[in-house]
């Protein structure tokens, strides 16, 4: 693993001109150094090959990770828990593969669910509560678009999705009618 | 009562400017996100943090950086008599005030938008320097639960004597709590109980500052430890 060197908040990790600070790391641009800001082992990653900037990245890696947060432009999977006629709400249960450690709350509004007849969109035949969603987070409010990646029938069981708007219960062969996102 | 015996001891053994013994311990609340324990002495404080996590009431929500809160409450347990404490005595208050700002300084809260830190100190035990034990504490749990942070904080009190437990405290003698980020060499706390000559002042808070340099050569070991132990136990390292 080569050379261990622990840090601890506020120890030199080198200076800007040498290292891009990564994760784990700050920068103090008045005197060009850059210092940790978590307790972990330094380490250093070599720039990409046909990167413009040839310094190597110094990062922090940390034990233990603070708890994810929903930012704009991250992508997140929830559960729906209430759906009204121009809205939906929702508790974010995970922050790109990275599970919340406390819930956050979240809502979809009636014109952020599909790109075109936005005005047309039934809330009520695109989600029910305890659907499983992916969305993208769009500003601070945590207002999102999105679809459905998993739900569960009348009958119990999961459903299987047969087109964009349309699930069937494979049980009863029944087929509701949500919003599908596209498989990833 | 005297304080320094002839031979040079105070009434608890030590030199004039020597410290107490100090002892830490990491990840004592498990729900918690971070948290220690940091004993001085006698003194005996324990340090619970949570998150960055939603905050709970949005309209105190800042856009651009993290809300950090604090709430410091002494045990009805921790000192001779036992009163009924109410939560938000006035003591309390300002205590927790202080902390929150000296906390607020060394952390970096505009990498955690719209989020809240939640920082809860109990004293266990009160002998003296609770304030500075309280601090000390908070910056472990809060190192503790990956928090970013520009600098660990140190906090010591002392007067004519280094880190005055109960007895020397109640003397009525000039008492000064120093908040030190060591690396930076900047201070986040400077507060003083009492009267002093401007010339003694320098001297007093010296030696305050030399005890909180002590204080981070030692929870620097601590934070050390605790990772390579959970290194270990994770089998990254034999």
């Amino acid at each position: 693993m080569g050379m261990e060197e622990y840090m601890t908040p506020g120890e030199i990790v080198g200076k800007s001109y040498n290292y891009i600070a990564g994760p784990g790391t700050y920068l103090n641009p008045s005197n060009s150094t850059i210092y940790a800001c978590a307790v972990g082992l330094k380490r250093t990653i070599p720039a990409s090959a046909n990167a413009e900037d040839k310094r190597p990245t110094v990062e922090v890696v940390k034990e233990k990770e603070h708890g994810a947060v929903p930012e704009p432009g991250a992508i997140v999977t929830a559960r729906v828990t209430k759906v009204m006629a121009r809205l939906a709400s929702m508790n974010i249960i995970c922050v790109g593969t990275r599970a919340v450690k406390e819930k956050f709350a979240g809502t979809v509004r009636q014109q952020d669910v599909r790109a075109t007849e936005i005005d047309k969109v039934d809330m009520y035949a695109s989600f029910r509560p305890g659907d499983i969603i992916r969305a993208e987070v769009v500003s601070t409010f945590t207002k999102n678009e999105l679809g459905v990646v998993s739900a569960e029938s009348i009958a119990g069981a999961a459903m299987i999705p047969i087109s964009w708007t349309e699930m069937q219960c494979p049980l009863t062969n029944q087929i509701e009618r949500r919003k599908v996102a596209r498989a990833v | 009562m005297e304080y320094i015996s002839p031979e040079g001891l105070r009434l608890d053994g030590r030199r004039p400017l020597e410290m107490r013994q100090l002892h830490a311990q990491l990840g004592v609340v498990d729900k918690a996100d971070g948290s220690a324990i940091f004993e001085m002495g006698n003194t005996k404080v324990i340090a619970a943090v949570y998150g960055p996590h939603e905050v709970q009431s949005k309209n105190q929500q800042l856009p651009d950086q993290a809300l950090v809160r604090c709430e410091y409450s002494m045990a009805n347990f921790s000192t001779g008599d036992r009163p009924r404490r109410s939560k938000g005595d006035r003591r309390a208050t300002e205590i927790s005030l202080v902390i929150r700002q000296t906390m607020e300084a060394a952390i970096l809260t505009h990498l955690m938008p719209r989020t809240q830190i939640d920082i809860f100190v109990q004293v266990l035990q009160a002998d003296g320097g609770t304030r500075a034990a309280c601090i000390n504490a908070a910056t472990l749990a809060i190192a503790d639960a990956g928090i970013p942070m520009c600098d660990l904080v140190t906090s010591c009190a002392a007067g004519y004597l280094n880190n005055m437990n109960y007895m020397e405290d109640s003397a009525g003698g000039p008492d000064v709590t120093v908040g030190l980020m060591t690396k930076m060499d900047k201070l986040t706390l400077l507060q003083m109980d009492s009267k002093l000559p401007m010339d003694i002042f320098e001297t007093v808070m010296q030696l305050a500052i030399e005890g909180c340099k002590a204080i981070v050569r030692y929870i620097q070991n601590i934070l050390l430890e605790n990772t390579k132990q959970l290194e270990y136990q994770r089998g990254l390292r034999s």
